[in-house]
């Protein structure tokens, strides 16, 4: 297991140093002489822009940009932000825990709807069943921002349940924290259940159809024990898999749905990063986001291993 | 048992539910009292902007939407009003010599920054020349001042090379505001600024980028403008997000520079105060015909003028909200605006493809404009469309929007549509930015005589020889076709009904301490 565990971790880290240096070259080499121009803004003369061109360091070769750049993310050091001059580790780590709750309970969410709709579909059938799949193909073809909106008009602001916009440390007000992360969540939430329910159903029809299903069902077990007991844990491989990606996908969604509801997360300050300019920031998001992919896949890995031990000899 | 613990949990979920109706307005937003300030203001003013500032160092200040998180923390040298109106800040007198070159500022005394580092003029001058050799984007405000010293603790002596006509109203502004020198060099200047301002940042309760929190200076100067307990800034990077703050009760002010945006806000019963200060419209900076030689002739840069259709431009891509204009000089600058040259050319394509048939383009000619992902498709449509009926054939390139700044400067495109440039306060600030060879928004770097001699009677000649050398400029470049506006888009700014904001003219966002609680 600890081999596996290293294996893994070593892999990540060598995906997450190419990724890097890829990603370094291609943002510095597109960047020329225009960063400072973006930086600065419609109003700056030139005398500006090169004294910007200076301070961020731009005038130096290349291969010495990324020294220095490398040198400093090895030992934790992202550099600070051209627009803004926030250290960059700070800016993430202030951010980080913001878009990590909204997955989490994205995630958490979604496990529990998607399990219990996947498997009363595919147990009952009928028109539960054609409910079931009509509603996952519905939630996964409607747009994040739309849902957002429809939840944001219906909940907020019709009904004023909760928060419209802007987010709220737990530790200021665990209250209001509720009130503004409940309406995020279920934008993401909507979306992520529809991939995974879809999933989940598919893998239970198929356990099942098999014998030892049949054998079990032959000896009296319940059948909440057979559904619940056997075949949902061995069902759970295929669509634990797809999770993981989901997963991932959320921290794609989370651009959006921090976007329309004014949240201070990392896809909100990756949008605003990226159309800044903000080279240093968008390199230590980028590294973020690797580490949290590898991450998630090396989790998802354990958790399949624990399931099924077979995994865990491949 | 199970019905009874089904029945148990269904009620914790519908009692979590109701114990959170209730809680999504803003439980801390509160009114003020309009006769309370200083040490008796209460209240949370929520303030919605919709940019993120850059640094909040006072030597990299930006200023238009960048300066209510400026205000809070700094004071500026000197103040303008509403109305442009110079009035005493951290300086409470001020005077030139004979020719303009050394201005001498009486500072306020026993004023100290919110880190008990006593303001005076040597920190006054070091402020002044850190913002010249600083980074900000406005950094050439200054470029004329050689030296700023201390002649006593309270008298501040600025020698410049050269006159500048608007030093006064750039010390009230970006290059005027004062920081304390502990935070000069300092390695969190960017992020934790320290003035002597009416509020003091509140860092543990900051998310730099995204909600900017201030709470009341205890120790201010001049309590009757601090009108709340404190105020909180917060970034909306959406019009969708700022439509769901106003609708949700969340911010008693906010900036609504789009025109859809404004009929919502207004919809949900802010008071909107719009005002003009950009301009719209085809840029022809290729005025020497480097790269389109055609537009050389004047005749040519007028036929382009008269082939715009403005009122449907105004209509189809301001949503009507917007005047249209042949002039880049700013409606409120009285003495260089003159409103008959909103009109000056009026649509007429038969005289378009006249005066290009006089310019020998009977046949008409290519231009490549550049085009950038946010870019208006309806704009873009509309130039070619209108160009094209006179027979000027646009070709369009993408441009990256990150690029396109830099791109233009460097003078990469003979015309760009749909920049939106300010309409600068001051025709000197008109020359400066976009008129003399060494203009940003003179990428080609066209030097003309005419342009030359008004600009220095601008820069030297008597009040009176200026403000006429400034309607003689704006006329010529508006009849010299240096430039083809569309329209003055107008720029919005809503309150609440718990919320007055009295709109500065010459920038984007009300003054922090003209927006104060309704009575």
């Amino acid at each position: 297991m600890y081999r596996f565990i290293a294996r893994r971790l070593g892999s990540g880290v060598v995906l997450i140093a190419a990724l890097a240096t890829l990603t370094f070259f291609l943002l510095y080499l597109g960047a020329g002489d225009r960063i400072a121009r973006q930086l600065l803004g419609e109003d700056a003369d030139d005398a500006a822009v090169r004294a910007k061109e200076h301070e961020l360091g731009l005038d130096r070769p290349i291969w010495t940009q990324f020294g220095h750049w490398a040198s400093g993310a090895v030992h934790g050091d992202l550099g600070t932000s051209w627009f803004n001059g926030q250290d960059v580790r700070t800016a993430i780590l202030s951010r980080l825990s913001v878009t990590v709750t909204l997955v989490i309970g994205s995630t958490l969410l979604t496990v529990v709807l998607a399990t219990v709709l996947g498997v009363v579909a595919a147990t009952r059938g009928g028109w539960v069943d054609r409910v079931v799949q009509f509603l996952g193909v519905l939630g996964h073809a409607v747009p994040n921002f739309l849902i957002s909106l429809g939840l944001v008009t219906l909940f907020a602001i019709s009904l004023h349940w909760f928060r419209p916009t802007g987010y709220v440390r737990f530790a200021d007000s665990p209250q209001l924290w509720l009130s503004s992360i409940t309406l995020p969540v279920l934008a993401l939430t909507i979306n992520g259940v529809s991939g995974v329910v879809q999933q989940v159903r598919g893998s239970v029809l198929d356990e099942l159809g098999r014998d030892y299903v049949r054998t079990l069902r032959s000896r009296g077990l319940p059948e909440s024990r057979v559904v619940y007991r056997h075949v949902l844990r061995n069902a759970a491989g295929p669509a634990l898999s797809f999770l993981g990606v989901q997963v991932v996908g959320l921290l794609g969604g989370a651009v959006i749905i921090e976007q329309v509801f004014a949240i201070p997360g990392l896809g909100q300050v990756a949008v605003t990063a990226t159309g800044q300019g903000d080279i240093p920031l968008v390199m230590g998001l980028v590294v973020v986001s690797a580490v949290l992919v590898v991450l998630v896949n090396l989790l998802v890995d354990l958790v399949q291993g624990w399931l099924n031990p077979k995994v865990r000899l491949g | 048992m199970l019905w009874v613990r089904r029945i148990t949990a269904g009620g914790l979920v519908v009692g979590a539910v109701l114990g959170l109706a209730g809680c999504g307005g803003d439980a801390g937003t509160a009114a003020g009292d309009k006769n309370a300030t200083g040490a008796r203001a209460t209240g949370t003013l929520r303030l919605g902007s919709v940019v993120v500032p850059a640094s909040l160092a006072a030597s990299k200040a930006a200023w238009a939407n960048d300066a209510p998180f400026h205000q809070a923390v700094y004071d500026t040298l000197l103040r303008q009003d509403p109305d442009l109106k110079i009035e005493p800040g951290l300086a409470t007198e001020w005077s030139y010599n004979a020719d303009k070159t050394v201005l001498t500022l009486k500072l306020r005394t026993g004023v100290k920054f919110s880190d008990g580092t006593p303001f005076d003029a040597k920190v006054a001058a070091e402020n002044i020349t850190r913002f010249r050799d600083g980074t900000s984007n406005l950094r050439s405000y200054l470029q004329e001042v050689r030296t700023a010293e201390a002649v006593d603790a309270s008298t501040l002596r600025l020698t410049l090379s050269a006159p500048n006509p608007a030093l006064l109203s750039y010390l009230a502004g970006a290059a005027g505001l004062q920081a304390s020198p502990k935070t000069f060099g300092a390695a969190n200047a960017d992020t934790r600024p320290v003035g002597t301002g009416p509020y003091v940042l509140d860092a543990a309760k900051t998310v730099i980028g995204s909600t900017y929190v201030y709470k009341r200076n205890p120790n201010y100067w001049k309590p009757a403008d601090q009108h709340y307990a404190s105020i909180v800034l917060t970034v909306y990077q959406t019009p969708t997000a700022t439509v769901n703050a106003v609708r949700g009760g969340q911010v008693n002010g906010v900036a609504v520079p789009d025109a859809s945006v404004q009929q919502q806000v207004a919809a949900a019963g802010f008071d909107v105060k719009t005002s003009e200060l950009n301009f719209l419209g085809l840029l022809l900076f290729d005025r020497d015909g480097k790269i389109t030689p055609a537009l050389k002739d004047v005749r040519v840069r007028q036929a382009i003028n008269y082939a715009v259709d403005r009122p449907t431009l105004v209509k189809a891509v301001g949503k009507g909200l917007g005047t249209p204009t042949t002039q880049i000089f700013k409606a409120t600058d009285k003495e260089s605006f003159d409103p008959a040259l909103d009109g000056r050319y009026p649509y007429d394509p038969a005289k378009a493809k006249q005066l290009l048939k006089d310019a020998g383009y009977a046949g008409g000619f290519a231009v490549t404009i550049p085009q950038v992902p946010s870019g208006s498709t309806v704009l873009y449509d509309l130039v070619k469309q209108e160009l094209g009926a006179v027979g000027i054939t646009v070709k369009y390139v993408n441009e990256p929007q990150n690029s396109l700044l830099a791109d233009v400067a460097k003078g990469k495109f003979s015309v760009v549509a749909g920049l939106p440039l300010q309409t600068d306060p001051t025709a000197w600030h008109v020359a400066n930015f976009k008129l003399l060879p060494h203009a940003t928004w003179n990428p080609f770097h066209t030097a003309d005589p005419t342009v030359a001699a008004l600009a220095g009677k601008l820069q030297t000649g008597s009040a009176a020889e200026a403000a006429k050398a400034g309607k003689d400029l704006n006329r010529y470049i508006v009849e010299q076709a240096w430039f083809a506006p569309w329209y003055r888009p107008r720029l919005g700014f809503a309150v609440d009904r718990n919320t007055t904001a009295v709109p500065q003219q010459n920038n984007a966002y009300p003054y922090l301490w003209n927006i104060t609680p309704r009575g």
